[in-house]
């Protein structure tokens, strides 16, 4: 075998290589993909879950409050606002753009700070604290607001092992092309929003 | 301190793996040892190239064990919830207690990234919650009614999570082919007692008979060494799994004070003896199994122990507890 054959064969299997691990961090990053698209979906049916609530909660509570409005109105402005954002990610396929991430954790945080004022304006209508529409309305927001903290959880140590594999050399050279961009955590800064709705039993 | 519960489980994994490594080592010691005994016994007559004895004791123990294993898990959990009487909670519940339960347990069922389990809950005043079930398709969760009337949410959250926690890890599986190895054991030593009780006694004498005597008295020290350390070892590891389940509940909740107060109220409950005594057979599933038994066989840390390792503190017996 003369020397042109041995380069071009060796550059033959150092081809072969690279299209191999080209092919493997393709499906390994897809593979993240997913997985971060159903960690998300786990915190989209709690979402929707909230926002299917509340309605609920604010029919309820409407003939007791009949002083509140601007309260009520309030919570249900946040929780449309909130519901809309949620839709856009639902529709743009699965995993939230840094964009809707940011309109949702707006939307999200003025309806964490508007809705414990209901339970908490709750207290003085002793008819309506003990009525068990309300009491269940309560656990089960409770619930919700709990399997979304669990949800949020399991979603971001996925999307952190997503971008972590991106960010890595030599995935990072590849990553754009192959149609993978940041995924941004679901995190709450707002020191408020961070405490969860208070429900008094 | 709050405990650091990825330390927690760390240290409850890695003491599981070196007593099972014990454990294993105690079944090869003891096949070795028979083997041993056998050849210097009979010199003469037993020296073929295969180890015969140690391997016909392991492979009736293991045997043994088998069939009691394959015979635990066909039962499933169903079945301990249904011997224990417990009943099967509706999904279409109106019971608000109920309701608050099931929502919990599909809560931690997320937390963990497990399939929801079914739960059950039996008649019963005292505190106490088991997970049974030996692979993914048949784990159920019960609680007694004590537990619901007697716990608030966080407390109950706290419970569920533990039990959670034992399916996570597979606690069932584990602690039940213990329980078959240590069956396997023992039907060793019934069989030496058995060999002891109707071989034929004239062939102790005769020239080139075979010494009856001294193999069942070799099966029966077998026996009952393995028996007893191997049931030592067993009730080891169910107390490591038992301190593993308390850090997975913190994990999964981020709140210790949940299943610290859950133990506490346990600890302050007069009601501890309450559970079904047919029950017996499954009370090392139990959350709290309150036993008067040694500490070296008990299936359970006792809840001093459990309350100051979620604290974050060193166990001291109470003589020596400094005032914080």
């Amino acid at each position: 075998m003369d020397t042109t054959a041995i380069i071009l064969l060796s550059l033959l299997g150092l081809l072969v290589v690279l299209i191999l691990w080209g092919v493997g961090l393709f499906n390994r990053l897809v593979t993240l993909k997913n997985q971060v698209k159903n960690a998300w979906s786990q915190i989209d049916v709690q979402l929707q879950r909230r926002y299917d609530l509340i309605p609920n909660l604010i029919e309820t509570v409407k003939g007791y409050m009949t002083y509140e409005k601007g309260t009520l109105e309030s919570v249900i402005t946040a929780r449309n606002q909130a519901s809309a954002a949620r839709e856009s990610i639902a529709k743009s396929g699965g995993t939230p753009t840094p964009e809707d991430m940011k309109t949702l954790l707006v939307a999200e945080a003025s309806l964490k700070s508007s809705l414990p004022q209901i339970f908490a304006l709750a207290e003085a209508y002793p008819d309506l604290k003990a009525s068990q529409n309300m009491q269940i309305l309560q656990e089960e927001l409770l619930s919700t607001e709990n399997r979304i903290a669990f949800a949020r959880q399991g979603y971001n140590d996925q999307a952190m092992i997503y971008n972590t594999a991106q960010q890595q050399f030599p995935a990072v050279l590849l990553a754009a092309a192959f149609g993978h961009q940041h995924a941004d955590l679901y995190e709450i800064s707002d020191q408020e929003a961070k405490k969860p709705v208070k429900v008094a039993f | 301190m709050a405990m650091d519960f990825w330390e927690a489980q760390r240290k409850a994994r890695s003491r599981t793996s070196l007593y099972i490594a014990t454990f294993i080592f105690l079944t090869v010691f003891v096949a070795v040892g028979i083997e041993v005994v056998l050849r210097a016994s009979f010199s003469d007559d037993y020296h073929t190239p295969i180890p015969l004895f140690g391997l016909i004791f392991v492979v009736i123990t293991c045997g043994v064990a088998a069939y009691q294993y394959a015979s635990f898990s066909i039962q499933g959990g169903a079945y301990v919830a249904d011997s224990l009487g417990a009943q099967k909670v509706d999904l279409h519940t109106t019971d608000p207690k109920k309701m608050q339960l099931l929502n919990i347990v599909n809560e931690i069922a997320l937390a963990a990234g497990i399939n929801v389990p079914p739960v059950y809950v039996m008649d019963n005043s005292e505190i106490n919650a088991f997970a049974a079930g030996t692979n993914a398709d048949n784990m159920i969760i019960t609680v007694t009614t004590g537990t619901l009337n007697l716990l608030n949410r966080d407390e109950l959250q706290g419970v569920i999570a533990h039990e959670v926690g034992h399916i996570y890890n597979q606690d069932v599986k584990i602690s039940m082919q213990l329980a078959a190895m240590v069956m396997g054991f023992y039907i060793i030593f019934i069989m030496g007692l058995r060999i002891l009780q109707f071989a034929p006694r004239t062939n102790r004498e005769e020239k080139g008979g075979i010494n009856f005597f001294l193999i069942a008295i070799i099966l029966l020290v077998a026996g009952v060494v393995t028996w007893f350390f191997g049931s030592i070892l067993k009730a080891c590891v169910s107390r490591q799994r038992e301190y593993l389940a308390d850090a997975c509940a913190v994990q999964f909740t981020r709140n210790p004070d949940g299943i610290l107060n859950a133990l506490k109220k346990i600890q302050k409950s007069t009601q501890r003896h309450e559970m079904p005594k047919e029950g017996i057979a499954f009370s090392h599933l139990y959350f709290d199994d309150y036993s008067s038994f040694t500490s070296l066989f008990a299936t359970h840390p006792s809840l001093e122990k459990r309350i100051a390792a979620i604290e974050g503190k060193t166990y001291f017996p109470t003589d020596f507890d400094k005032p914080q």
